[in-house]
């Protein structure tokens, strides 16, 4: 039966949900658009970052919110770790010529990531129910309280990483760097260090919607290459490397997924997707929010 | 003219050995040793490597990352299975069934994408691969889904027949279909088509500044690589008996695979693709003990290519080779092609 109240807790649903696949996209992108890889691994740093929430929440105790932080933190020091030892030597080394070599970097190091997990941790499913179980009632539309929780996480990760690319030094510096290096570089950017502070952050935005989406999508070995397929879309609706592409894009994608679970048979709205992105990158290859005339 | 006779019968050059070599090799140990996990090995060592070749014919020359490389194969397996079942051909006509059947969708996507950048490609082939993938999980009354899809064997030619039991009939028509593929790649690429693949290759700008449909070429490449990967899907259809659309046989799993392959072999070189095939599959049956700890070595060594050693083992045997020839008096430079590194 399609009433209001049904149409509003669809696109409730899938505005949270599709938040939260905007940040992932919008951590890709950000990698994309500075150093020009497509970081196959993304997947699996959101797995780094559930299976650290988990630790530190179930397994330690420690309160959601400063779990959240830790993770976040932990996994924008693997970011880093990762930038500097793997990627920057083939870059240095390539140069210009790297681009395809990085994203079958990024290939291995996804392989090693998951089955280094499914060594470590066993394919069990590490989840919570719910960091804040119970629901809101509006009227007829029923609202889980870790849904809020979750919509609540997504608008201020989404406006910290708004403010910090806008108004911040560093943050100017990481979008100037994407528009120019040579010209950052001749400005005093160190744009080596950009690089590593940028990857840093596209994994710890990894991290942190791991961790806050620990209750829908629990910690195991494999989990990130659904969520890896999400942000690809995203990223490609939004336009390779525009964050704020992915940002529009994701809750676009949230949108279209719960309206189609809804009104096509069961596991069509995969296939669905999937050919939207391919309308996309034939029809749009910028995105679809781009200004950018020329095709890529 | 008792000279020019004694030139003509010149002695054949050592790499021309070697292929003979190793052709008799691949034909008679699974033969001499028997059983079934011998040829079972072997049949696997040889899909992966004409598969990593495809994938190397397409990269290692032209820079078309195909990163949906399974789907193509996916194609080929479901277009020949489900033609065999509802349009009663059989499954010989169905290796030429799934080939078409794959390379039509790489004409499709070859079309559209391969004009813009290399990332694109990738991109687009991934999402081609995932809608197959998903159409076919969600048309459950066609395909069967996610229960899976039994496929008929061979039937058989020429009076000899080729039951399931016998995967050595199977290894004997998979090393045929490999060597005809093997050599067409090769033809194509020792022409002055691959003449023109190298320059894209080197200098894609250069290349087309010279008045070369580079466009064209690259359509070229992709629709040849496109049906074969097709045709040895259907193969792989007929051998396995039963095709599952999961991440691992027609996902981004198996695209890994074969790029690992290609890679650890040594790209633009084709053959490079059979040491890598040897060495992963071999190092898979040696170490299935140690379970996830052969998939950690796989992810490590195609880090380790990448980072240390980009030409993989056909760049080391090279580098042997011109080492041994080195140390003997002056001998002509081998003309040979330059790897991708």
């Amino acid at each position: 039966m399609l009433t209001a109240s049904v149409l509003i807790q669809l696109t409730i649903d899938g505005i949270t949900r599709g938040a939260m696949y905007g940040l992932m996209g919008a951590g890709l992108a950000l990698i994309f658009g500075i150093l020009g890889v497509i970081n196959m691994a993304h997947g699996e740093l959101f797995m780094l970052g559930a299976y650290t929430m988990y630790f530190a929440t179930i397994v330690l105790g420690i309160p959601a919110p400063i779990g959240l932080l830790i993770s976040t933190g932990v996994m924008f020091v693997v970011g880093v770790a990762m930038e500097r030892s793997l990627i920057a030597p083939l870059r240095a080394r390539l140069g210009s010529r790297w681009l395809i070599d990085g994203y079958v970097l990024t290939i291995g190091i996804m392989v090693v990531l998951q089955n280094l997990a499914l060594i470590v941790f066993g394919p069990r499913e590490f989840g919570v129910a719910a960091f804040w179980p119970g629901r809101q009632e509006l009227g007829d539309v029923v609202i889980s309280n870790e849904r809020l929780l979750i919509l609540a996480g997504a608008v201020i990760t989404t406006g910290t990483l708004a403010v910090f690319l806008k108004k911040t030094n560093l943050g100017r510096a990481i979008r100037a760097t994407a528009e120019h290096p040579a010209a950052a570089q001749v400005l005093g950017i160190n744009i080596e260090r950009i690089y590593a502070i940028t990857f840093g952050i596209g994994a710890a935005l990894a991290g942190a919607i791991g961790s806050l989406l620990l209750s829908t999508y629990p910690a195991y070995p494999t989990v990130g290459g659904e969520v890896l397929l999400k942000a690809f879309v995203v990223v490609i609706i939004g336009g390779l490397g525009s964050v704020w592409g992915a940002m529009l894009a994701g809750p676009l994608l949230g949108l279209i997924e719960a309206y189609a679970t809804a009104f096509a048979p069961g596991g069509w709205q995969n296939t669905i997707t999937s050919l939207l992105v391919l309308a996309v990158l034939v029809l749009r290859p910028q995105g679809l929010f781009s200004r950018q005339v020329t095709r890529p | 003219m008792m000279r020019s006779l004694l030139d003509s019968i010149r002695l054949p050059k050592p790499y021309e050995i070697a292929i003979c070599a190793l052709l008799a090799v691949l034909a008679a140990i699974p033969g001499i040793v028997g059983g079934r996990y011998v040829p079972a090995v072997f049949t696997s060592i040889l899909l992966f490597f004409i598969l990593g070749a495809l994938f190397d014919f397409m990269l290692g020359y032209l820079r078309i990352v195909n990163f949906g490389i399974a789907g193509f194969l996916c194609a080929g397996a479901y277009g020949s299975a489900l033609s065999v079942q509802y349009f009663h051909i059989t499954p010989w006509t169905g290796l030429l069934v799934g080939g078409l059947a794959s390379a039509l969708i790489g004409l499709i996507t070859g079309v559209l994408t391969l004009r813009l950048r290399g990332i694109y490609i990738g991109l687009t082939t991934l999402f081609v691969m995932e809608t197959l993938r998903f159409t076919i999980s969600n048309a459950r009354d066609i395909t069967r889904g996610a229960s899976g899809l039994t496929v008929k064997g061979f039937t058989p030619l020429f009076d000899i027949s080729f039951p399931r039991s016998d995967p050595l009939g199977y290894y004997y028509i998979l090393l045929i279909l490999v060597c005809v593929t093997y050599a067409i790649l090769y033809a194509i690429v020792r022409s002055r088509i691959g003449l023109v693949f190298k320059a894209v290759r080197d200098d894609e700008l250069g290349t087309s500044v010279l008045g070369i449909d580079v466009v064209r070429y690259k359509l070229f490449n992709f629709v040849v690589a496109s049906f074969f990967v097709g045709v040895f899907g259907a193969f792989y259809a007929h051998y396995i008996g039963i095709l599952v659309p999961t991440t691992e046989e027609f996902g981004i799993q198996r695209t890994v695979e074969i790029l690992t392959i290609a890679y650890v072999g040594g790209r633009g070189t084709l053959w490079g693709s059979l040491l890598g095939a040897l060495f992963l599959v071999g190092m898979q049956e040696v170490l299935r003990d140690l379970q996830e700890w052969r998939l950690v070595i796989y992810g490590l060594s195609l880090i380790l290519i990448i980072t240390v050693f980009p030409s993989g083992f056909a760049g080391a045997l090279r580098g042997l080779y011109d080492r041994l020839s080195s140390l003997r008096p002056a001998v002509a430079p081998q003309n040979s092609i330059k790897g991708d590194a």
